[in-house]
Parts: C-alpha cells; sequence; structure tokens
C-alpha cells in the first residue's frame, strides 16, 4: 500500500471550527476591550468632577483648615491616587491654599474643565472647576498611568472568563463534530466488512444523513453493477463449460461405441457421429472466437461509412451452395443506397450469422429474403424467412448465449448473441420479429439490424 | 436392464443409447422433460439417466417430479456444470448419483449396475443364487462353478429373475424390463427364453407360476 496523503475531516473540522470562532473571539474581545476602556475614562472623569465639586464645597464652607488637616492625617495611611490644589482669589490677588500631600505645585490653574498636561515627568489628566464668584479655584489631577491600569483591569476580568471558555469550547467542538461523523464511520465499517467474493449491498435499513445516504446509495449501485457483470461472467463460464463439455462426452462415448463395436456397420456409424462431433465442435470453437473477437479494441475508429449492398451480396453468394444443398432459395431486395458506420468485418460476421440462422432454421425448401433499405437517416437490414418462425415469447431469449430455438438442431446457440453484440458496439438495434408469409398464414422468422445515420454524414 | 436416458444432445444421447445397448442395457432415450415425465408416469425403469439442461422441462424439474411421487427409481444425472452448489441441489433433491462430462462409458455403465444393485438392497456386486453365480459387471453367469455361455437377453431376463429372487414377475413387467419401445417383441418371445434358460441352468431354477409370470429361487432346486 502507498501511503497516499490523507487528513481527518473530524481535525480539520475542530481545528477550522476552533481557529475561526478564536479568530471572532478576538475581534470581539479588541472591541470588548476598547468599549471597557472607554467606559472606565468615563467613569474616572465624573470621579475628578465629583471630587473637585466637593472640594470647592468645602472650601467655600470655610472649611479649609479642617479639610487640611484630615487630609494630611489620611494622606500618611492611605495613598490617594488624586491630587489637588485650591486656589483663591481674593481683592485681585491669588494665593494657593491647599496642595495635595507627596505633590510639588501643579503648572496649570488656568483653563476650567478638563486638560492634559505633564506632571512630575509623566501625563497626567486634570480638571479645574471655580464657585460662582470666581473667588475659590480647585484644580485635581490623576496620573494617565493610573487610569490606564484600573481601564485595563476593568477589560482584561470581562475577557478572561472568554478566555478560559476557548478550550472548553474546542472540546465541545471536538465531541460535537465526532458524533457528527459517526455515521461515516459506520458506513466505512460497511465497506471494510465487504466480501470481494460475495459482494453484497450496504444495509439500507440504518437512517443516515442527507449528506451521506448518497454515498451509500452510489455503492450500492455500483455494489449491484459489478454484482451483475461478475454473475454474467460466471454464467458465461458455466455455460461455456456446458457447451464444450457436452459435445465433448459426445466424442468419447461415440468413439468408445466404434471400439466395441462388434460388427463393420456400427463401428461405420459411430465414427460417422465423431466426425459430425469433430464438425460441431469446430463451429462452437469458431464461434467462440467470433464473439471473442467481436471487442471494440480491434475496431478501427470510426469505422468509415460503407454501403451494405456489397457486403449483404458476398454473403449470399457464400450461402448459395448450402440453400441449393437444401433446396432453399436465398434472393437480395436492395433499395436505394444508403451508408451505415460499422466496420466491413462486424457487418459481414453478422450478416453471415443471420443468413447462416435463417438456412439452418428455416428447414428444406424455405425461402430466404435479405431486405435492404434506407430507414430514418441510416440504414436497416432484415434476414426474413418463411420458415417455422419463433414464438414472440421466445424471440427475447434468443439473442442470449447459447440459447437455440425450440428445434431439433446442431447449432451452438452463439449466433444471435454475436450479432446482438455487433449491434450493440455499432450502436445499432437488432430486432427480432415476424417474416415471410407461410402458405399457411403463419409468418416466419425475421432479424433486422437498425443502424443509425453513419456519423460525418450530416 | 431397462434404462430411462434424458439427454437434449443428439450426438450425446446417441452414443449413450449405443454404448449402454452394447453394455447389456435395454435403452429408451428421450429428448425433453416432458416426454421424460410423460414416460415415468406410465413405465418403470431400472434407472433413469438424466441430463439437467433439458428442454421444455429441466432435469431438477423432472427429478423433483419424480421424488415428489415417492418414486424410487435410481437416479444418475449427467451435467456439464461443475459447481459444488450444483452437485448438492442435485443430491439433496434426490439424485443417487452425479456425473460430470465428458465421462467414460463403462463410468456410466458401473455406475448404473451399483445403482440397481444398491436399490436393490444388495450390498455386494455378485448375485448368487442356490449353485448359480450371476456377474453383473462382467456379465458372466456361472453354474456349479462351470461358466454358462448366454445370450444377451437370455442374461438379463436371468439377472432380472435373480435380482428378484423369491418373488413372482408377472409377464409384463418381465417385457418391460427387457424391452425398449424400439424392440419388436414376439408373443412367445419371453417363453422362449425361459426354456432356453431351464435348458441350460436346469429345471428347477425358474418355476412358472400359472397365469401370473415366473419366479426363481434356490429353494425350488431343493424340493
Amino acid at each position: 500500500m502507498t501511503a497516499t496523503p490523507t487528513y481527518s475531516l473530524r481535525r480539520r473540522l475542530v481545528w477550522l471550527l476552533t481557529s475561526s470562532v478564536a479568530a471572532i473571539w478576538l475581534l470581539t474581545s479588541l472591541v470588548v476591550y476598547q468599549r471597557a476602556h472607554h467606559e472606565a475614562d468615563e467613569l474616572l472623569d465624573s470621579q475628578l468632577t465629583q471630587v473637585a465639586e466637593t472640594l470647592l464645597a468645602i472650601v467655600a464652607g470655610g472649611e479649609v483648615d479642617h479639610f487640611v488637616k484630615e487630609l494630611h492625617e489620611n494622606a500618611r495611611r492611605y495613598p490617594v491616587p488624586i491630587t489637588f490644589e485650591v486656589w483663591r482669589t481674593h481683592d485681585g490677588a491669588t494665593e494657593r491654599l491647599v496642595t495635595s500631600p507627596g505633590h510639588s505645585e501643579l503648572e496649570t490653574g488656568t483653563t476650567l474643565g478638563f486638560s492634559e498636561h505633564p506632571h512630575q515627568g509623566t501625563s497626567w489628566r486634570f480638571y479645574a472647576a471655580q464657585d460662582n464668584e470666581a473667588e475659590y479655584r480647585v484644580v485635581v489631577g490623576q496620573a494617565h498611568a493610573t487610569r490606564e491600569k484600573l481601564a485595563r483591569e476593568i477589560g482584561l476580568s470581562l475577557l478572561m472568563p472568554a478566555a478560559l471558555a476557548l478550550p472548553l469550547m474546542a472540546l465541545a467542538v471536538w465531541w460535537v463534530v465526532g458524533r457528527t461523523l459517526r455515521p461515516v464511520d459506520v458506513v466505512a465499517r460497511q465497506v471494510g466488512a465487504l466480501d470481494a467474493q460475495a459482494l453484497a449491498p450496504l444495509d439500507e435499513s440504518g437512517p443516515l444523513p442527507d449528506e451521506i445516504a448518497p454515498l451509500r446509495t452510489a455503492l450500492n449501485a455500483l455494489v449491484r453493477r459489478v454484482t451483475e457483470a461478475f454473475d454474467n461472467e460466471r454464467r458465461f463460464t458455466a455455460d461455456a463449460a456446458h457447451e464444450l463439455r457436452t459435445p465433448l462426452a459426445a466424442l468419447k462415448v461415440q468413439a468408445q461405441v466404434a471400439l466395441r463395436s462388434q460388427t463393420a456397420d456400427s463401428r461405420q456409424r459411430a465414427l460417422m457421429q465423431v466426425m459430425a462431433g469433430v464438425d460441431r465442435m469446430t463451429h462452437l470453437v469458431e464461434q467462440l472466437l467470433t464473439l471473442a473477437r467481436v471487442d471494440p479494441a480491434n475496431q478501427a475508429s470510426p469505422p468509415p461509412p460503407l454501403n451494405p449492398a456489397d457486403i449483404i451480396a458476398a454473403v449470399c453468394a457464400e450461402s448459395l451452395p448450402q440453400a441449393q444443398l437444401q433446396k432453399q432459395s436465398v434472393t437480395v431486395d436492395g433499395g436505394p443506397g444508403c451508408t451505415v458506420a460499422v466496420s466491413a468485418t462486424w457487418l459481414q460476421i453478422a450478416l453471415r450469422n443471420l443468413v447462416d440462422n435463417a438456412l439452418r432454421y428455416a428447414g428444406e425448401g424455405a425461402h430466404i429474403q435479405v431486405r435492404l433499405a434506407p430507414s430514418g437517416a441510416g440504414c436497416s437490414i432484415t434476414v426474413a424467412d418463411d420458415g417455422p418462425g419463433v414464438a414472440p415469447a421466445l424471440r427475447a431469449q434468443l439473442s442470449a448465449r447459447f440459447v437455440r430455438g425450440e428445434v431439433e438442431d446442431e447449432g451452438c446457440g452463439l449466433g444471435l448473441s454475436i450479432v446482438a453484440r455487433i449491434a450493440a458496439l455499432s450502436h445499432a438495434q437488432l430486432e427480432l420479429g415476424d417474416g415471410l408469409p407461410r402458405a399457411d398464414g403463419g409468418h416466419g422468422f425475421a432479424a433486422t439490424l437498425h443502424f443509425s445515420e453513419a456519423p460525418g454524414q450530416a | 436392464m431397462r434404462i430411462l436416458l434424458v439427454e437434449d444432445d443428439r450426438l450425446l444421447g446417441d452414443g449413450l443409447q449405443a454404448g449402454l445397448t452394447q453394455a447389456g442395457y435395454a435403452v429408451d432415450w428421450l429428448r425433453d422433460g416432458e416426454a421424460a415425465v410423460a414416460a415415468l408416469s406410465t413405465e418403470s425403469f431400472a434407472a433413469v439417466v438424466l441430463d439437467l439442461g433439458l428442454p421444455k422441462r429441466d432435469g431438477w424439474s423432472v427429478l423433483q417430479w419424480l421424488r415428489g411421487r415417492h418414486d424410487a427409481t435410481p437416479v444418475l444425472i449427467l451435467t456439464a456444470r461443475d459447481q459444488l452448489e450444483d452437485k448438492v441441489r442435485g443430491l439433496d433433491l434426490g439424485a443417487d448419483d452425479y456425473v460430470l462430462k465428458p465421462f467414460d462409458l463403462d463410468e456410466i455403465a458401473a455406475r448404473l449396475r451399483a445403482l440397481v444393485r444398491r436399490a436393490h438392497g444388495r450390498p455386494e456386486p455378485v448375485i448368487t443364487v442356490g449353485e448359480i453365480e450371476l456377474n453383473p459387471a462382467a456379465r458372466t453367469v456361472k453354474r456349479a462353478g462351470q461358466p454358462v455361455e448366454l445370450t444377451p437377453r437370455e442374461f438379463d431376463l436371468l439377472h432380472l429373475l435373480l435380482q428378484n429372487a423369491d418373488r413372482v414377475l408377472t409377464r409384463r413387467v418381465l417385457e418391460e424390463q427387457l424391452y425398449t419401445w424400439n424392440d419388436a417383441v414376439d408373443s412367445n418371445a419371453l417363453e422362449v427364453h425361459i426354456h432356453h434358460l431351464r435348458r441350460k441352468l436346469g429345471n428347477e431354477l425358474i418355476r412358472t407360476v400359472r397365469g401370473v409370470g415366473y419366479t426363481a429361487s434356490a429353494a425350488s432346486s431343493l424340493s
């Protein structure tokens, strides 16, 4: 076994599903993170505003000294992430009232509202507010780094569970895909269990998904076709065995009879039978070889179109000595010229078999007519006789191998099989029907080959 | 001994008929299954040689019909098909033996002798009644150890009588078993053969049962 590159549908599905989900997850994560960051910013801004307003209220209420004292007490215990300054403008003079502990003086203070400034070497965000009389002014600030850290933490805390869910989801996908693909395994096992010697269609009772059912249907159709071809071959072998062994048995028995005959007469008779047996075997072997030779591989493709009239004339001329022996007459009824696309050799074989059949089965004194007529765009060639004919029910079986008509005859039952095979390979139809009218009102037998138009003549 | 041969092949049937006749059988030859059924339903044969591929009614069907009416006539099947399932099917349907074509005439004759012998419940090939010994294979007869010359017809008649020793065989049964349809039977031919047999083998062996037929027995030589 050569290692053809294979891949697991399951692995591929799991991989594709997980990676596309992960990509979508990454994209949504980015958006979530952005949103979280933005929300955190707004939250912190409103916090800054609140602190500024509160400070302003405290300062305006004259509680500055107490507040500052408290502030310094607290600052030693809890570092506050916010810095601030309070200014007072009184009688045109501006003085700084309070500065948050641990911070040098802020360089800002003029613009009201939010602003960004560097402070202590890093980037800060400030908010400035003043009371209605513009006496007190408060500036609060927060380091960007602090804000960033907070926003990031919020964002990440939102993403964390999703990140944990990703491997869980991959596991779930693995399981679901495996479960869904189980029918494939089932079919694979059934196909694996097929016995090449006794092919049987897969069991069609189990339910299969719509995607896999056609595979099983197609497989079963294939199995049936192969089985049929196989049976056909086996039947042919069995039939050929029968057809070859019976004349061989006859030859042997007749030879033994000849050897034991006490009288010259009976010995002579048995030897004549041996001769007849050899002739029959020869005919059978020739017909078998002909059948084997009618093979598409031996045909020049495509055969050049030809006028069958010459071949018909030649085949009929060949048959005349035999016909005269049996007091039969053979006539040719050639219509207007037409062409067929069939190998000349094959046409000759087919016609020879049809005429031979007619000579064989039509009986002594019969009339045999070979008719050539244009039919549609092509030609039809009919070999008809006024012999006993063949019952319509039996006609269908006649072209099967080794089937003879219900007549006393030494034919080998291959003639019409050969004609049928040539017809099939030449895209012609073989039709078996009523032949020439007999004196008693019945009809003889007729075989017609309908050739469609020779290609290239259109 | 009368054999029914059912074989559609003209050459083989002709050869078998000639060969088995040479071997001492009275052979009736039919070429299709319908005719075989018709013959078997009215007449009795010592054995049937049956081809399987027959026109009108195949060998399987004839065999099935025969066994269906509890007819135990031994059947030897001739076939060209060597598939095991065919053999098994034939034997299961009640065939007694099975010969694959092409075969040897001697083999067919020997198998037929064995079939007939077994049908009469005799395991030994040589029939002995009193001082008479009959060898069906060699077609020889001895009286007290001394060879006796018999014509084929006399031999067949003696064979029939010894085979059914101590039983009375009617004229009709004897004639049916001795002659084929093609044989022109003289009305007193049987008496003539019996007369010759008595002359060659002694008067005691074959007894006439008046108005019924004949019987052979060893006891008669003592009485």
